[in-house]
């Protein structure tokens, strides 16, 4: 993009954010053509999404911004709340994360983009509405959905709807963070497809915050990559993965996990009986079948990745295998008895390790818990125990005494870990254990995984609905889909060359970092 | 909306039976013989007795509880011991002035919290934050009593610009502006600690609304500071406001007795001083219920408004 210093769209020079006395952000410069699509990447507290407010001006009143960001050859930075209005919108837009909060959840979808759409010019209520509706055409939604309330919504419809919003006053430039991480994957690539549509179709230039590598090599054209605070790389997306020339940027790139990168890991059975048995399992909600006749079995020492999109059952399938939900009909066998009374052989990994540890108690408590309820060891014995825990988990000594709000979140889920594997459980029920975690943590935490089931010889029912993620740690893979089994097999063979339909839809939504690889 | 109601007529009937029971019973453990008041200090035991009975105080409580719940099904309220003559009329006659008086209380302390609270909540100024603070404080903190005492003092006795008590000579609908002047004192003092509590509570949601997500939304839309506070955010608010509204109608019913005592205004609340200070139990228990009544039915008209203003609850889905 040879046309990014002549005439940007945005051009930040300099710029700075700070809380209090700590900076947040450092010396930033980057800058945007029209219809050009940049990522800004980086891990949770990197600053990537209070630089994108600090450019708007929507961060709270505590944070200093200094340096300059702008607009054409409009400053942003200083600029006074009514200028600073009028850019919002119609200058530069916003896509947030979370379309579930991002909608007011008391009003109909064209009420919303009504009152956004005469925020920056006179329009009557009917051609505000008539607007509305080639809007929300335009996002590729129905008509009819301008009546609608947000509840009505499916998560991906919403955020055709809050694309729409800032779509509404013709913005030169939509910053977009973290547009698709609340989403399912096949419901991302959707989404995607709509930005890189919309940045065809209307020439809109487009900020792409992420942490997702995959987006960018989805979507981007330029990446930027932050790092505490500062740009520590920029470059055409191609160029960035085939040479990244920093080593922060390498090792980013190396921690993405990535589907058909492990070698095929073969599973034999040991014995004959099984760690874990569901056969026929239904789960009723009110008229809701969540789970619908499922069966699946998991043999000592083998992990089994169980993936599927939100609200396919895999987490109900996870409480009913532990025991703390009675299913309507069919059997759960734990180690050939009661998952109730094998709960001394279960350990349970949690997708939020700081939610699920009491922020009361220390680490060593925490992590000692199971010791002290089953009254398995005391005094010396125990301390030994948690000790050893914390170093199964590569935790320093010096953190037994923390509590869990002191640690990262990588660091609380090794806690999660070393809790869940206390009394030494025969078989660990791990439930998205790393998608709260930044990516090169999550390979740290991955690896640990591996590393504790092949030493410890633990059987896993691994839930994730990250495809990537259960690629490189399961032996083999269940893939659920409206509460049912639609594929079933060795890892490699249901997520390199899967049989259903579902299946490969599912595979190929996955952002591909080898795509991005081949553009080279 | 009418099978909703439908669904929770039965368990507002159950409290209105519970409360009717209550009611009768706690009237009859007050210590005080309404006989004994009736016949005077030193009549014969022959006379109190002769009342007693004529009164119907000699049956076992359990007819006389079913006498009176079937007389308030009937419409028939009974008699009054002392104030004299048919407890339907004297009701009758008060009701009318208590509705105006707590109408006008009701309107006035929204109008002061839909003013106040968004300004409140809104507002970047540390002088508008200390005086609402103040505000809301003082109208909370100072019983009504206190406030009367003070309005009169500065409105009808240093200034002499309104009436201090009593209603309009020739009724309420004679003359509005007349009735108007008789009204504000008394609505003023009975509102203003339901317009306090309305106000922190109004402002307290608002900037919890303002925190959410969706008001990102709509500023980086550019939609204008006003307008996200009391179009987008207000909305998301009413329901809570709507629930405090239905709850503080108990403070304003209370609130009615005290302040037509202070401004001598005949409505149900001189009615009721006057039953308690007189022990005349059969006015005092028909004002009890229907007080509880009032209650009642405003819970229930809350409910429903609160419904209508949440769709997630009006189409259904989770909340």
């Amino acid at each position: 993009m040879s046309t990014t210093e002549r005439n940007p769209v945005l051009a930040v020079r300099g710029l700075e954010v700070s809380f209090g006395p700590a900076p947040a952000v450092r010396g930033v410069d980057f800058s945007i053509a029209p219809g050009e699509i940049l990522a800004l990447v980086g891990e949770s507290g990197s600053g990537k999404s209070v630089t994108a407010r600090a450019v708007l001006g929507l961060l709270p009143a505590t944070a200093a911004v200094r340096g300059s960001a702008k607009l054409k050859d409009r400053e942003l930075v200083g600029a006074g709340e009514e200028e600073l209005r009028e850019v919002r919108g119609r200058g530069i837009a916003m896509v947030f994360q979370e379309p579930a909060t991002a909608l007011n959840p008391v009003h109909t979808i064209g009420w919303q983009l009504s009152a956004v759409l005469r925020a920056h010019r006179k329009a009557t209520r009917a051609e505000a509405r008539a607007e509305a509706v080639r809007l929300l055409e335009l996002v590729g939604l129905p008509a009819a959905s301008v009546v609608k309330y947000p509840h009505q919504l499916s998560g991906g419809q919403k955020q055709r709807v809050v694309i729409a919003l800032a779509l509404a006053n013709e913005p030169s430039l939509i910053i977009a963070d973290e547009p698709t991480t609340a989403l399912d994957v096949t419901v991302q690539a959707e989404i995607l497809a709509l930005l890189r549509d919309l940045r065809d179709r209307l020439g809109t230039a487009i900020l792409l915050i992420t942490h997702n590598m995959g987006v960018v090599a989805d979507l981007a054209d330029r990446v930027a990559v932050m790092r505490r605070g500062e740009l520590v790389e920029q470059a055409e997306v191609g160029d960035l993965f085939a040479r990244p020339s920093h080593t922060y940027t390498r090792e980013l790139l190396a921690a993405v996990p990535r589907l058909g990168h492990r070698d095929p890991a073969s599973y034999s059975a040991e014995s004959t009986t099984d760690a874990l048995r569901l056969a026929e399992i239904v789960v009723r909600f009110k008229d809701f079948t969540a789970v619908d006749h499922v069966g699946l079995r998991i043999g000592h020492g083998e992990v089994l990745g169980l993936v599927g999109e939100s609200g396919s059952g895999k987490s109900t399938i996870g409480r009913v295998a532990a025991g703390l939900l009675r299913p309507a009909s069919g059997t759960v066998s734990v180690f050939g008895g009661d998952p109730v009374a094998a709960r001394r052989d279960l350990g349970f990994v949690f997708q939020d390790a700081g939610g699920s540890l009491n922020p009361r108690m220390t680490v060593a408590d925490c992590v000692g818990e199971p010791l002290r309820v089953h009254k398995v060891a005391r005094g010396e014995e125990y301390r030994r125990r948690v000790a050893e825990l914390l170093d199964a988990v590569k935790l320093p000594a010096s953190y037994a005494r923390r509590r869990p709000r002191e640690l990262s979140g990588g660091q609380r889920q090794r806690v999660g870990i070393a809790r869940a594997l206390a009394l030494g459980p025969r078989l660990v029920i791990a439930d998205e254990p790393t998608s709260a975690l930044d990516v090169s943590v999550q390979a740290a935490v991955l690896d640990l995984v591996t590393g504790l089931q092949r030493d410890l010889g633990f059987a896993c029912l691994f839930i994730s609905h990250d495809l990537a993620v259960v690629d490189s740690v399961a032996h083999r893979v269940v893939v659920l889909w409206q509460g049912k089994v639609v594929e079933e097999g060795a890892h490699h063979e249901v997520l390199r060359a899967p049989r259903e339909e579902y299946t490969r839809r599912l595979v190929s939504s996955v952002p591909d970092l080898d795509r991005a690889f081949a553009r080279v | 909306m009418t099978r909703y109601l439908l669904r929770r007529a039965p368990s507002a009937l159950i409290v209105l039976w519970l409360a009717s029971v209550l009611i009768f019973l706690v009237i009859r453990a007050i210590p005080g013989d309404a006989a004994a008041v009736l016949a005077g200090a030193d009549a014969p035991p022959e006379v109190v007795a002769a009342i007693r009975h004529d009164l119907g105080l000699d049956l076992p409580v359990v007819s006389q509880y079913l006498h009176w719940l079937g007389g308030l099904f009937t419409g028939d309220l009974g008699r009054s011991y002392l104030i004299g003559g048919d407890i339907a009329d004297l009701v009758g006659a008060g009701l009318g002035n208590t509705l105006t008086l707590t109408l006008a209380a009701l309107v006035i302390a929204v109008l002061v919290a839909l003013l106040l609270g968004p300004l409140w909540a809104a507002t970047r100024n540390r002088w508008v934050d200390r005086a609402l603070t103040a505000f809301h404080t003082a109208a909370v903190a100072l019983p009504t009593f206190v406030t009367g005492v003070v309005l009169i003092i500065v409105c009808g006795v240093w200034f002499r610009v309104l009436p201090t008590g009593g209603v309009p000579p020739k009724g309420m609908f004679d003359r509005l502006d007349i009735t108007a002047q008789y009204l504000v004192l008394p609505a003023v003092c009975l509102a203003l600690p339901v317009a306090g509590v309305l106000t922190g509570f109004l402002a307290e949601t608002l900037r919890a609304e303002l925190r959410q997500d969706y008001i990102t939304t709509v500023t980086a839309a550019g939609v204008r500071r006003r307008e996200v506070v009391v179009r987008h955010a207000l909305r998301g608010a009413l329901p809570v406001v709507v629930t405090t509204l239905g709850l503080q109608t108990g403070s304003l019913l209370g609130g009615a007795v005290l302040v037509e005592s202070i401004f001598s205004w005949p409505g149900l609340g001189l009615l009721v001083e006057q039953g308690i200070t007189r022990r005349d139990y059969p006015v005092v228990q028909v004002l009890l219920i229907l007080s509880v009544a009032v209650f009642v039915l405003v819970q229930l008209l809350t409910d429903v408004v609160h419904a209508y203003l949440d769709p997630r609850v009006r189409l259904g889905g989770k909340a």
